[in-house]
């Protein structure tokens, strides 16, 4: 296994030189550095000229430059890193650590959810196959699969942004809104759920109704601007998570489950509100945050491990889905009792260029929900392809999957659909789709290149547009070098996840 | 003459207390091209420790007929008629009851043990979930109890395969895994849908040991579906005979096998080849023309050597160090189990794949050095027959192409020539010229056997290196197919390496025999030698292995091979209680 | 037991093989199979109608090159600007900023896109199948210096190197065409030599390679006809990638440079009309959405018929 990855690694390694080299090449014949000077009638022109001549040692040839570039960045793993300097002279390692970080942001994010929504809605035609709800996420997905990224950018900074902070000022549904919305959870719900006709007409009647009521209820509290929160509405949520993890996983019928993921929702919340007044969560830092997200993990696998009798993995699943989602429930519960004061530091919370609100004043939470609304419009736009590409591509290995053998043989045995979906096709149904991911990922990327320059980020993609329009090949390379890495990471991350979900390549 | 024979057998004793029972079964499919009726109407009764063989070739419905006992048929099927399992009818059962029943009731053992098991969870997962599920075991207790199960179905060092994934087992014992996952929750009946089909002969009579061990120690029914006469005469007690969706035929093993009443049945069982009757099974025809005794071999194979180069792993040697040769008009069988290196060698006839050291020498030239031109026309020379008709032709070439494309690439006669040669050959294997113009998928397997027969010897090849060629096919179709063989041999006079695991094939056909084990020869020598008085152990266990479709006489073998296992010290495969 | 089989020798048991032969009437070859199945996608007939609407309005209205169509109004005129330049029966589409067709304009568009689909669809098809075919029949050395080659490629995100060649080409439609099939082959190209990797271990190519059949032939003649499907729902998916790629490139401005128009450069240009003049920036849009979305829906048809194993709509 190890000389497996390593080999791989290796592999990557040449592959990514010789691409350097191709990059390189291109970028360097790609046009005239010097063009715009060359039409210049300033007085010092010949002076520009050559102090840019110098700076990009035009006086070389292209290999030999290749050579300085390549010489810098291997100092890298000697401590002493250099990308070389852009036209003007600036140091490009500087400023690809500042674009890095927002576009892997953005990057990460998208990936994320295209995984977690991707796969969830494959799984889920493919069990419904041939439903209403098969036929539209099919249509939609066809559709994202169809769209210009930077004609929805358009379309999404007008409805998404502009119209929503019209919106927010006021902050009530309109009657209309309110029976689309009802209407469309309605549909949704229903043919996910599916069963007979009749079934479905009392489910979708139920979850219109009951949405009708809430989104009503939300309008009477002007919850849109001032949202209700607090360790009842966390508790509600987070119980709510626990009884649908429960559900999935190990179904409502088994006790044990059911109970330590109550029992973990629970401890979770008591936990959040007697936290809320130390500075552990009033004023937070990251690695206070990441280290309590890990302790809570641990304690829900505790949980789980003293419950779960017999049956320990599962149960342990079971509290530790369960904790990650509670964790996730108080993060949100303490960012919607900040949304208030936030509006007031900022009326219109979505603003359209930019991957932070410059001059932002607030504390942690604050800063957290800016950080979050600039990131919601491109990442979901993002996100939109990958998700299609996820949830096609799922549901075709989960139907190959289902069509197998071994899902005959574990009917045989008499186990429910559920279990036959959750224990014996799901985690087949993943193997095949770590490789997509990772294919995919690239294609992400490419994709950030546009979406950064529609939101106006200052992230890699500015870096290599303004790079290739000035025909200057280090801050092309820096970006290359980024991203190429990143692809050839995600790459690893995809042999691991492969050979630890296939237990035949391992060794 | 239809449906015998159960008014007098079931008449003796009521379907009270058969475990299963199929009373005017039918079941039919909604596809795109219509309905397809693939039961209609059948009755059928399994009593407790008794073992009923469901006989019928692809297609008889035999396989549809045991799933409906499970109710695990696809949304497109509609069953009519009752399915009775233990008192349950399986019709009237809702979702939670049809769940109790499975695994509970009636268990069910697959054909493909590659495939039965999933693969990225563990033996004892698999196990334990069956236990646990019916409430028969929990935790620990399951965990000792899957041992346990793994122990009685004959598994060393259970402890330790209960943490291993199905790829660290052999396809044997995945086939006992399956067999112990369906005795976990001590079903009142087995339905093993050909149990041994995919498994060699030698752990085909293991497995088949243990199953009838299973009836004899637990009393479990088993409804044994299976296409292998063989192994109907060395398990079952009663015999069902199914054609296209009716039950043509039922009656004790003895009724059937010995006494056969429809036409079909017959048919049926005068197709199957005897161990041990030697040519001519087939009538006259069937009896492969005489070797001459030439001066050169057609297949020359000294200290051949054959290995699969694999990456970041040391190389597997196929084939080690094997000589032996094939005279002018000679047939020589090759012979082995799965992993034995046979198919290997005939590919490296081909000159498919290199060998790595010795010689093979065609017709008196080398392989190995023979290059360009020389060697396109010594391949002139030889032809082949695989095993799956439905992968040997070009599924986007007619059948006029397929069989006249060694014409073309070796340029030989002109378009006229070639269609008359098409048609000659044709007319040699027994198709009718309107096959000309069709595609292989619209033949069925044995009619593509035949078009591959045919294809083979467009060019009147000296040398014929046959692969399986009637594995894949129906017994009935077998038949007819190796009758074909003959007759083409004695017309062409070609000389053969006849690759093939079953020795009743062999029997029928092969001038002189070699045996196979590990990539090495065993035993090799004039076929009357090597199949009737067998020197190594190896072979003996072989021919031992291989069950005949004589109730008494299979018997008799059984007796005879357990004996010899006991001879070689090793015991025969039985359920450990 | 020898009796019984003797007996039935009589019959012989091949007669009812040959007696059971060809139920069908009719032949069917395997691509007239495959394209009743197609025929059958009605989302993919839908998509095959549009798509041929498109074609064909948008070549035969302001005709190609030199040869007019039946619009009269052409793309390098201004017009006299009605009312705020919106749609009206004069100019369906409305007007630019200075008054020019914006019906004439779109279609021209719509024609360099289709040309930049269809062109980089064929380059990229051709390279893809001829580099799978090679690496997965020949595997070894070869396969491995092929597949390293496509690694290099792949590895640099498909926009970045499609921008860089882009702002090579300078503007011109054709080497831009080359170009962006010289990217765009890697998927077909894994594609490919997958099936050809397991075709070539399928007993009908060992049994031309026995008879010994050149590998140019075996290639050609047996391997790549049973490739066409992969291919052609691979090709079909290209077009609809190269256009958004086109779109994506002209954006970032290095894509159709002026006085040519494509539908991408259209939308570019007219982004920040979106409140102003929304007609401008809806028309070359939805034409892109409705040509990708008709070829996606084509690419489904094609794969369920080619792979009837799941096909996404039911029987």
């Amino acid at each position: 296994m190890f000389t497996f990855i390593l080999r791989r690694t290796l592999a990557s390694v040449v592959v990514l030189l010789l691409s350097s080299v191709l990059m390189f090449w291109l970028t360097v014949h790609s046009g005239d550095p010097l063009a715009d000077l060359r039409g210049s009638n300033a007085d010092n022109v010949q002076q520009l000229m050559d102090a840019r001549s110098a700076t990009m040692n035009l006086d070389l040839e292209w290999y030999e430059r290749y050579w300085i570039w390549l010489d810098g960045v291997a100092g890298c793993f000697t401590g002493s890193c250099d990308f070389g300097v852009n036209r003007s002279g600036q140091d490009v390692l500087f400023m690809t650590g500042l674009a890095a970080q927002s576009t892997l942001r953005l990057v990460t994010a998208a990936t994320l959810i295209a995984i977690v929504v991707g796969v969830a809605l494959g799984i889920l035609t493919a069990i419904r196959q041939y439903s209403g709800f098969d036929y539209g996420v099919t249509f939609a997905a066809f559709l994202f699969f169809s769209l210009p990224v930077f004609w929805a950018a358009v379309l999404l900074k007008e409805f998404g942004a502009i119209r929503f902070n019209d919106w927010i000022a006021g902050g009530q549904l309109g009657p209309l809104m309110i029976i689309l919305v009802a209407a469309v959870a309605a549909v949704a719900l229903s043919a996910i759920l599916g069963g007979s006709t009749r079934r479905k007409l009392v489910t979708g009647g139920a979850t219109f109704a009951f949405v009708v009521g809430v989104l009503v209820l939300f309008n009477l509290l002007n919850w849109y601007r001032d949202p209700i929160s607090g360790p009842f509405m966390a508790l509600l949520a987070a119980c709510g998570a626990a009884v649908l993890v429960t559900a999935i996983v190990a179904g409502i019928r088994n006790r044990k489950a059911l109970y330590a993921a109550l029992t973990t929702a629970v401890v979770g919340i008591v936990a959040y509100v007697v936290l809320a007044y130390t500075p552990l969560l009033a004023d937070p830092s990251w690695p206070g945050l990441f280290g309590l997200f890990v302790v809570a993990i641990a304690v829900s696998l505790l949980i789980g491990r003293l419950w779960g009798g017999y049956n320990k993995k599962q149960v342990m699943l079971v509290t530790g889905v369960t904790g990650v989602l509670t964790s996730l429930v108080v993060v949100a519960d303490i960012l919607v009792g900040y949304w208030a004061s936030f509006l007031g530091l900022k009326s219109r919370p979505i603003s359209t260029i930019g991957s932070q609100t410059p001059n932002f004043t607030g504390d942690f939470w604050e800063r957290l929900i800016d950080y979050g609304t600039q990131l919601i419009l491109p990442t979901a736009l993002l996100a939109l392809v990958s998700i299609a590409t996820h949830s096609r591509f799922t549901r075709s290995s989960m139907l190959e999957v289902l069509n197998q053998d071994y899902v005959r043989t574990a009917r045989a045995k008499g186990l429910s659909e559920r279990e036959v979906v959750v224990k014996h096709a799901f985690r087949n149904s993943l193997i095949p789709i770590t490789t997509i991911v990772a294919f995919d990922f690239a294609a992400l990327i490419g994709g950030a290149v546009i979406t950064e320059t529609v939101f106006g980020w200052q992230g890699m993609g500015q870096l290599f547009i303004t790079g290739l329009r000035q025909v200057d090949p280090a801050p092309v390379m820096a970006f290359f070098l980024v991203t190429g890495t990143a692809v050839v990471v995600m790459n690893l991350l995809a042999d691991l996840a492969y050979a630890s979900l296939d237990p035949r390549i391992r060794r | 003459m239809t449906t015998l024979d159960i008014s007098t057998s079931g008449a003796t004793e009521t379907s009270g207390d058969a475990v299963l029972s199929f009373e005017g079964l039918s079941v039919t499919f909604k596809t795109q091209f219509g309905e397809v009726d693939a039961v209609k109407g059948i009755d059928l009764d399994v009593r407790p420790g008794e073992v009923v063989a469901l006989v019928g070739e692809s297609g008889s419905g035999k396989s549809v007929t045991s799933t409906t006992a499970l109710g695990l048929l696809p949304g497109n099927a509609r069953i009519s008629g009752t399915v009775r399992v233990g008192g349950k009818v399986v019709g009237s059962l809702d979702k939670a009851g049809l769940r109790k029943l499975r695994g509970n009731d009636v268990a069910m053992v697959f054909q493909e043990p590659m495939t039965a098991l999933n693969p990225v969870l563990t033996i004892g997962d698999q196990l334990t979930e069956g236990l646990q599920l019916h409430g028969i075991a929990y935790g620990k207790e399951a965990e000792a109890r899957a041992a346990e199960l793994l122990r009685m179905v004959g598994i060393p060092e259970p402890e330790r395969r209960l943490k291993q994934y199905p790829h660290e087992l052999s396809g044997g014992q995945r086939q006992r895994v399956v067999i112990a996952m369906a005795i976990s929750c001590d079903p009142t009946v087995i339905i093993a849908d050909e149990p041994t089909t995919a498994l060699d002969v030698t752990v085909q009579a293991e497995i088949l040991d243990l199953l009838r061990s299973l009836t004899e120690k637990l009393d479990t029914a088993i409804l044994l579906i299976t296409h292998n006469m063989g192994v109907v005469a060395d398990m079952a007690d009663r015999v069902a005979v199914m054609l296209k969706g009716d039950l043509v035929e039922t009656g004790t093993v003895d009724q059937v096998l010995n006494h056969p009443r429809h036409e079909y049945t017959k048919r049926l069982l005068a197709a199957v080849p005897h161990l041990g009757e030697g040519p001519g099974q087939f009538g006259d025809v069937a009896r492969p023309a005489e070797p001459v005794a030439g001066e050169v071999s057609a297949l020359d194979l000294r200290n051949l050597v054959i290995e699969y180069h694999r990456i970041g792993r040391p190389a597997f040697r196929a084939v080690d160090d094997v000589t032996f040769h094939v005279d002018p008009g000679e047939i020589v069988g090759l012979v082995g189990e799965s992993g034995s290196g046979k198919s290997t060698i005939a590919k490296c006839a081909l000159g498919l794949i290199p060998a790595k050291s010795g010689s093979v020498s065609i017709l008196g030239q080398d392989f190995r050095t023979t290059r360009g031109k020389r060697l396109k026309e010594l391949r002139k020379r030889i032809g082949v027959v695989f095993q799956d008709p439905a992968a040997s032709l070009n599924p986007r070439f007619p059948i006029g192409d397929v069989i006249s494309e060694p014409l073309v690439v070796h340029q030989v006669g002109d378009a006229r020539s070639r269609r008359e040669k098409v048609m000659e050959l044709l007319d040699a294997v027994e198709l009718p010229p309107a096959v000309y113009n069709r595609y292989p998928h619209e033949l069925s397997g044995g009619q593509r056997q035949r078009v591959s027969i045919a294809r083979a010897l467009t060019l009147e090849p000296e040398l014929l290196v046959a692969d399986e060629p009637t594995s894949a096919l129906d017994v009935s179709v077998q038949a007819s197919v190796l009758k074909m063989f003959t007759s083409l041999q004695e017309r062409y006079r070609f000389a053969c390496l006849f690759v093939s695991h079953d020795l009743a094939v062999i029997d029928l056909l092969a001038h002189r025999v070699v045996v196979m084990q590990n990539g090495e020869i065993v035993e090799q020598g004039p076929r009357e030698d090597v199949l009737r008085d067998p020197r190594e152990d190896y072979t003996k266990r072989l021919l031992a292995a291989a069950p005949v479709p004589e109730p008494g006489e299979q018997r008799r073998r059984r007796e005879a091979r357990h004996a010899l296992l006991t001879s070689l010290g090793e015991e025969s495969a039985e359920l450990h209680l | 037991m020898s009796d019984t089989q003797q007996n039935a020798a009589g019959p012989g048991p091949g007669a009812a093989d040959v007696e059971e032969l060809l139920p069908e009437a009719k032949s069917y070859s395997a691509n007239q199979i495959v394209l009743r199945r197609f025929l059958r996608h009605r989302g993919a007939i839908v998509a095959m109608v549009v798509m041929a609407a498109v074609i064909v309005v948008s070549f035969t209205s302001i005709g190609i090159g030199s040869i007019p169509g039946w619009w009269d109004k052409d793309i390098a005129t201004a017009y006299d600007k009605i009312g705020d330049g919106g749609p009206t029966w004069e100019h369906p589409f409305g007007q630019d900023t200075i008054g020019k067709d914006y019906f004439a304009l779109t279609m021209r568009g719509t024609q360099i896109s289709l040309y930049i689909a269809f062109g980089v669809g064929i380059i990229s098809t051709l390279i893809g199948t001829l580099i799978g075919a090679i690496a997965g029949y020949f595997r070894g050395i070869v396969d491995s210096l092929l597949m390293r080659l496509t690694d290099v490629v792949i590895i640099i995100p498909l926009l970045a190197i499609a921008a860089v060649l882009g702002r090579m080409t300078e503007g011109s439609l054709n080497l831009l065409i080359l170009a962006l099939g010289a990217l765009v082959w890697t998927s077909l190209a894994r594609l490919v030599r997958g099936e050809v990797l397991s075709l070539r271990e399928r007993d009908f190519v060992m049994a031309a390679r026995a008879v010994g059949t050149s590998p140019g032939r075996i290639i050609v003649r047996h391997i790549l006809p049973n490739t066409v499907g992969v291919i052609t729902v691979s090709a079909t998916l290209t077009i609809a990638t190269a256009i958004l790629l086109e779109t994506g490139l002209s954006f970032l401005g290095f894509g159709v440079q002026k006085p040519d128009v494509s539908l991408g450069s259209l939308i570019s240009e007219y982004q920040g009309a979106f409140l102003t003049r929304p007609w401008l920036f809806w028309w070359p849009g939805l034409m892109i959405l409705a040509i990708a979305l008709s070829v996606n829906f084509i690419g489904d048809g094609l794969r369920d018929a080619f792979d009837p194993r799941q096909t996404s709509t039911k029987e």
